[in-house]
């Protein structure tokens, strides 16, 4: 009884960290992104709330906060109600199996303690994708719900789209599984240990360089499916401004839209963590061994392997705000001929490769 | 499609061009924009902002209510009640005069009909309100917008002649033409 209280209490208080830290990275992601775009655009960005504008997310979440929670006539109140939840717990809920740091194990109070991973699960990103999935459906019923024409095309188009690209992240990833021989964000970083060329970006044989396994093109494929699954420019149809107002959350305000915002940040950070944790080594820095464990400082070794992991995630997240002030929407059509005539037919054919090249040059 | 064309679509090439423009953006950040409230931009300096109406060097007002700047303007912002100047029957002046400034299209063309100069363009473009009746502006809310902008004033030129009677009200405080 109290090894599972502990053990409840300990759970407990790893979920509290990791939410705090995602919704800090949500609060930094929405200024940094404004302020991103509008450097690129030889504009400034928000400066009035605090120095150079850096208290602009409290003041944003203050009046998301403190608005006026309308419900627009003839909606469907308890769908309309549940839809931005449904939006926001999957995005918030996949964080708990991914790997932030070394998975050392830590004995205290008699129980043996993952500190940099909530729950290590053998099927870590089979849940992922099962939970993103759960996703749509937040958007699909707020759209549905909110009876209007806008919000109603908004939700038809995220249907489509994360149907037809979370086919193209689900086979875009099957190369690394093959690899790795594991579903478990863990065992998978862990495989991808020993510098850069073990990355499963490159691909490299535990025992050699030649990128013999490389899944570069799995890695375009998965990036450009996980922008197209996260509703971002260029694949932004659901909430389009210029055609649906806002797209699915048009009929939405207050705190009911800061749910809806806050999961679609939720989702860019998990997918972020998913490509890191997939393709670029998670945790692992690009050089074999870690400089401090080099150096005596073994115990500290986390630090590093936990920088790697957090300055990897903002790489993606960088690379989001920089699609976002490249490139324009694309049509509707282009987006669908494009995610079933051109992406599938890569992630498809990648899975085939991968599985010859690692049937006659298995990984040790 | 050649080869080129190709390999130009399968490797994004045309993506990475504009991902690059938006880069070198970012790395050679020099923003255009201003903190408008906190600074402001130079105007030029025929910069057209607020009308106002003009006084001479000694306090009286150039307006001779000929009406010429409610005929040129375009958008009927400008209402004119002319009247004789009490005792003087030779002389007019504008009784009342009122702006509608909520359609006013700062086209100037009142003031170039102006034969006396008595309209002016100050430089002043933030007149924001909350209540657009207040940008219904009377004689008295011009003046002061002319005191305000243009503290300078026109002397009475000497050709204003009491005799002649189109140029104007304030003439007996005036030096007698010089003979």
């Amino acid at each position: 009884m109290t090894e599972l209280s502990l053990r409840l209490a300990v759970s407990l208080a790893q979920i509290a960290a990791v939410m705090g830290i995602v919704m800090l990275t949500v609060m930094i992601l929405t200024l940094a992104e404004r302020k991103v775009l509008g450097w690129m655009q030889d504009r400034m960005g928000p400066m009035e709330v605090g120095p150079y504008g850096i208290l602009q997310p409290i003041a944003d979440g203050l009046k998301l906060f403190f608005k006026e929670d309308i419900v627009p006539a003839g909606a469907n109140k308890a769908m309309f109600t549940l839809a931005p939840l449904l939006a926001m717990v999957p995005a918030m809920i996949g964080f708990a199996v991914i790997p932030f740091g070394p998975s050392v194990t830590l004995d205290a109070f008699g129980i043996t303690i993952k500190p940099f991973v909530i729950s290590d699960i053998n099927i870590g990103i089979l849940y992922i994708l099962a939970f993103a999935s759960i996703g749509a459906y937040g958007i699909i019923l707020g759209g549905w719900s909110s009876n209007s024409k806008y919000s109603l095309l908004g939700g038809l188009r995220s249907a489509a789209q994360v149907i037809s690209y979370e086919l193209n992240v689900g086979l875009a990833i099957v190369g690394v599984l093959l690899l790795a021989g594991s579903l478990s964000l863990v065992t998978i970083t862990e495989a991808q240990a020993g510098g850069f060329w073990h990355w499963f970006i490159w691909g490299a044989r535990p025992d050699g360089f030649f990128p013999i396994h490389t899944q570069i093109f799995a890695f375009v494929v998965f990036v450009i499916s996980a922008v197209a699954e996260t509703n971002r420019v260029p694949f932004d149809l659901p909430e389009a401004e210029s055609e649906l107002v806002a797209g699915f959350f048009t009929e939405y305000s207050g705190m009911r839209f800061a749910f809806f915002f806050i999961a679609e940040y939720a989702n860019m950070v998990l997918v972020s963590c998913v490509a890191a944790s997939l393709f670029l080594g998670g945790w692992n820095a690009p050089y074999p061994g870690t400089i401090l464990g080099y150096v005596g400082l073994e115990r500290l070794a986390w630090v590093e392997n936990v920088a790697w992991f957090t300055f990897k995630v903002y790489l993606f997240l960088f690379l989001f705000f920089w699609l976002r002030a490249t490139l324009p929407r694309l049509r509707y059509d282009q987006l669908m001929r494009f995610g079933w005539k051109v992406m599938l037919p890569i992630a498809l054919a990648n899975i085939v490769v991968t599985a010859i090249t690692a049937y006659f040059f298995p990984r040790g | 499609m050649n080869l080129k064309t190709w390999i130009k679509t399968i490797t994004f090439y045309e993506l990475l061009a504009g991902m690059k423009a938006t880069m070198s953006h970012l790395l050679h950040y020099r923003p255009i924009t201003l903190q408008y409230p906190h600074e402001k931009r130079t105007l030029p300096d025929n910069y057209r902002g607020m009308l106002a109406l003009l006084r001479y060097d000694d306090g009286t007002e150039k307006c001779v209510g000929c009406d010429l700047c409610e005929a040129a303007c375009p958008s009927r912002v400008i209402r004119v009640v002319s009247a004789e100047v009490p005792g003087e029957p030779t002389k007019r002046y504008s009784k009342e005069y009122y702006m509608d400034m909520t359609r006013c299209l700062f086209c100037g063309m009142c003031v170039d009909a102006c034969p006396v100069d008595a309209l002016g363009m100050t430089r002043e473009f933030e007149w924001a309100v909350y209540d657009k009746r207040q940008l219904h502006l009377n004689k008295q809310q011009l003046l002061a917008i002319g005191d305000r902008s243009f503290p300078v004033r026109e002397e009475q030129l000497e050709f204003q002649h009491p005799n002649v009677a189109f140029f104007n009200v304030a003439f007996k405080h005036l030096p007698q033409k010089p003979s």
